[in-house]
């Protein structure tokens, strides 16, 4: 057998959840930080418009940046999209809901005239409306809102309510942390962000149950054993798992960053660095989370088991 | 073997052949009118094969608004065959989703006889709000409302989908999303632009007289003085509001019910754009609510394509009436607030109908695709409410392309990646993962086809995903295997027992991704969408080749080798 983690492997995750626990602690209120300071939002949830534009030859940006500025746009940025040799720029401003329609209009047209001997073609408009926005930045937050109550109702429903928390809290902060690297990195918070770290909620509990599931095993298999025991024999036990699916999982993300273009670029960079993230948190996050909430649990049934006492006294 | 697995094998093999089935006219690039009986081939969406996407929503405070101004100049116009002079005064926006309008009279008898008419003409769909001395203030009733409200979405999809229609788009998507919001996807699409401005139109047509008692010097000084007053015409401005501007300031220059309309012209050898101006009656004679038909034709002599119209039988009448009454007086044709041409009326035109010639001159094709949609948009209708663009998304034909080909190349790349993997890791066994995994994206691709779901480039990406995780599967039962004969269980008992404890764990994974996928489909926009909806078929389809095709495969191998080994 070809083994990435050997037989017999024993480390203890529980023993260093102190050290653990307030690293990540300090990591989410960064993110939390950088998430609502320096998230650079998308023309998705800022409004405004987005146009790709192909030159026959490849042209200086700062030049395309002047003559749209010259021709009274507001907000103008300009930056190369995908391959030096495709000649393409991406072109933002910003623009009422009145004049959006008219956007891609005028950006051919200034350009036509402005780069005579160099013409460029539209690729690709995406315009939303300040309405749209709006709409859209509220929609998003309840996918996730959605997403992760349906999860954390089946964890309880399927599993124990001392489970469903620390699910939830695995993927918070999943997401705090992601957002904290996109924000940090200044990269665009888009529509396609989203739909990335939904999938990431989806692929992240997917490893936690599977945890969760050996723990549940043991602890009904040993009941001698120590909570914190259990869970250590379950997370190493499934390690080999864990790896190897995170592993595989990365390589497609990885091989997808690389090789799929510029259009899903930012979706599997998300995934890549969600992939190593979740497979972290379920480790550390979901499990160790379990215990807090179980010492919860017992104090509140040892406080209900007294009141009986009394009452039978 | 026992009979269960030939049962479960056979299903395996029907699974198969049924895909390859539907997979073929996609594959194979079969002609619809081929003989194949399956014709679905997959959905490519916006985002690969190009096309537009908008959504355009609807202001009820401004239709409202205009609403109401058109029934007190409707008011105003039934009450000028009585002899009674009614103008349309302030309106009153302090409730802006109940906007009122005051009426101002000469005196105060007028008032008894304008709420007489109102009454005739008006009973159900205007209400008076407010009555003081020589004003009357009206609102719309309740039930117009309710009516507008309801009608608008409908209406203007009617619409929209009779104009699109004549533009040729095959599978145009037109959805009504609330009570206020159109979403409009027209796939593979070349002329966006075109498109654009086609569904945008409002297209409101007027037949107004001119007032030629105005002299064009005259004119002239008007515009000099709107022009110092800071009226001017940018581009990139809203014609529309310019005229509104420049009408209200020229208010009191301008004789009694009249308005300034323009009409634009480019010179034939500079091009620059010039607004030549006209004094026409602010009333139309005939609108085009009249029209009855319109369509292109050619002027033989000329060689220049003309818009012809056939006026419905009451419009025909007053278009009689109105040439008659009125020859050697010009008619100008108003589309859209501009003027489009004002002939001579020659003589009293009867037979209802009349022409639209188009300036002519410039390039013949440019002329005729005018004339196609003037006719168009003329046939089809009037949109019933404007209609504002809330978003709009446009990929062009070549960029979706390259990502097809993009994401095509990643895809394989990442499978053999993972395929490479599996094998290394897991020996035999990897085989027979990989195997399941290429079964999964057969059975995936397979089910988006006869679903008539949608191809998307995040879909793309979703199949891919769910390979990667689609092995999960496997390998939690591989590794729950392994666990058992390392504890010196035999093989054929381990696998079994592997099977057994992995199902739960693996539908327990493979739900809770489903509730994120559904999450997903609910929020997306049509890219999102489509990942959401490969991904939820690859979760489906994982569950079943990682489980049961799989245990097909090991039960085959450990059978023939009466279990005595397994490579994993």
């Amino acid at each position: 057998m070809f083994e990435l983690i050997k037989v017999g492997t024993k480390i203890d995750f529980m023993g260093k959840m102190k050290y653990i626990t307030f690293g990540s602690l300090v990591l989410c209120l960064i993110s939390a930080y950088g998430i609502l300071n320096k998230m650079n939002y998308g023309v998705d949830f800022r409004g405004g418009a987005e146009v790709q534009v192909k030159f026959a030859q490849s042209e200086n940006l700062e030049s395309v940046r002047g003559a749209l500025d010259k021709a009274g746009f507001k907000g103008v940025s300009v930056q190369t999209i995908g391959d030096e040799k495709d000649n393409s720029v991406l072109i933002k401003v910003q623009a009422d809901e009145s004049e959006l329609n008219q956007v891609t209009e005028g950006i051919t047209k200034n350009l036509a005239t402005a780069f005579t001997g160099n013409p460029a073609s539209v690729e690709k408009v995406d315009i939303v409306g300040p309405k749209a926005g709006k709409e859209l930045r509220s929609s998003a937050v309840q996918a996730m809102f959605w997403a992760i109550l349906s999860i954390m109702i089946y964890i309880a429903v399927r599993f124990d309510f001392r489970y469903a928390p620390g699910t939830m809290v695995s993927i918070i902060h999943d997401l705090l942390l992601i957002g904290g690297i996109l924000a940090f990195t200044g990269m665009e918070f888009s529509l396609q962000i989203v739909g990335a770290l939904l999938a990431l909620i989806g692929y992240s509990v997917n490893d936690t149950v599977v945890i969760y599931d050996r723990i549940r095993e043991y602890e009904t298999k040993n009941p001698e054993k120590s909570l914190i025991d259990n869970i250590n024999d379950a997370v190493n036990d499934t390690l080999s798992r864990t790896i190897v699916t995170a592993l595989a999982t990365f390589i497609v993300c990885i091989a997808m960053y690389f090789l799929g273009g510029g259009a899903i670029k930012d979706f599997f960079f998300v995934l890549s660095v969600g992939v190593i993230l979740g497979t972290y948190s379920t480790v550390y996050v979901a499990a160790g989370f379990v215990v807090l909430s179980d010492k919860f649990s017992k104090k509140n049934r040892a406080h209900s088991f007294n009141e009986a006492k009394n009452i039978t006294n | 073997m026992k009979t269960s697995w030939w049962v479960r094998f056979s299903a395996l093999l029907v699974f198969i052949v049924l895909s390859v089935l539907v997979l073929l006219p996609t594959v194979m690039k079969f002609d619809e009118k081929g003989s194949y009986p399956i014709k679905s081939k997959i959905n490519l969406g916006l985002d690969l094969q190009g096309g537009l996407y908008m959504i355009m929503g609807i202001d009820f405070k401004k239709v409202y608004k205009d609403e109401v101004l058109t029934y007190a100049r409707k008011i105003e116009a039934v009450l000028k065959d009585q002899e009674i002079v009614a103008t349309p005064g302030t309106m009153d926006l302090s409730d802006l989703m109940d906007p009122k309008q005051v009426i101002n009279f000469a005196k105060a008898s007028d008032v008894e006889a304008a709420k007489k008419k109102i009454k005739e003409f008006y009973a159900g769909v205007i209400r008076i709000t407010r009555e003081e001395g020589t004003l009357l203030e009206v609102a719309l009733s309740g039930t117009i409302k309710k009516q507008i409200e309801e009608q608008s979405v409908g209406k203007s999809i009617e619409v929209i989908r009779n104009r699109i229609d004549e533009f040729g788009v095959t599978e145009p998507e037109i959805l009504a999303q609330g009570n206020d919001r159109i979403v409009v996807q027209l796939p593979g699409v070349r002329d966006i632009e075109r498109a654009k401005e086609l569904i945008g139109k409002t297209a409101k047509l007027e037949f107004k007289l001119v007032n030629d008692t105005v002299a064009p010097d005259v004119m002239m000084g008007w515009l000099d003085k709107a022009a110092k007053a800071g009226i001017v015409f940018k581009k990139g401005d809203r014609f529309s509001e310019y005229l509104k501007n420049m009408n209200e300031f020229l208010k009191a220059d301008l004789p009694e019910g009249h308005e300034l309309a323009f009409e634009k012209q480019a010179n034939a050898t500079t091009g620059v754009e010039a607004n030549i101006p006209f004094v026409v009656e602010s009333l139309p004679r005939i609108t085009g609510d009249d029209l009855a038909d319109a369509r292109v034709q050619i002027d033989p002599q000329k060689n220049d394509p003309y818009v012809s119209m056939d006026f419905k039988t009451a419009g025909a009448k007053r278009f009689e009436e109105t040439t008659g009454g009125n020859i050697g007086r010009r008619l100008a044709v108003i589309l859209d607030g501009n003027v489009y041409s004002a002939p001579v009326i020659q003589a009293k035109i009867g037979g209802g109908s009349a022409q639209i010639t188009l300036g002519g001159g410039a390039n013949f094709n440019k002329t005729m695709g005018e004339a196609r949609d003037l006719a168009l948009v003329l046939r089809a209708g009037a949109l019933p409410v404007q209609l504002d663009f809330l978003e709009q998304r446009t990929v062009g034909p070549n960029l979706g392309t390259d990502s097809i080909e993009k994401a095509k190349l990643a895809s394989i790349v990442s499978c053999v990646l993972v395929f490479i993997f599996a094998v290394v890791y897991y020996r035999f066994s990897g085989a027979i993962a990989v195997l399941t995994l290429m079964l999964n994206v057969l059975f995936t691709m397979a089910i988006l086809v006869a679903l008539d779901a949608t191809l998307t480039l995040p879909g793309i990406a979703g199949i891919a995903l769910t390979v990667g995780m689609a092995i999960d599967g496997n390998i939690i039962i591989f590794e729950k295997i392994r666990d058992d004969v390392r504890s010196g269980i035999s093989y054929a008992k381990a696998v079994q027992m592997g099977f057994d404890s992995a199902l739960w764990t693996l539908l327990d994974a493979n739900i809770t991704t489903a509730a994120a996928g559904i999450c997903l489909l609910n929020f997306g926009t049509g890219p999102i969408r489509g990942f959401a909806v490969t991904l939820l078929i690859g979760v489906a389809v994982t569950l079943y080749t990682a489980y049961s095709v799989s245990k097909i495969f090991f039960e085959l191998y450990m059978n023939k080798n009466q279990g005595k080994s397994l490579s994993i």
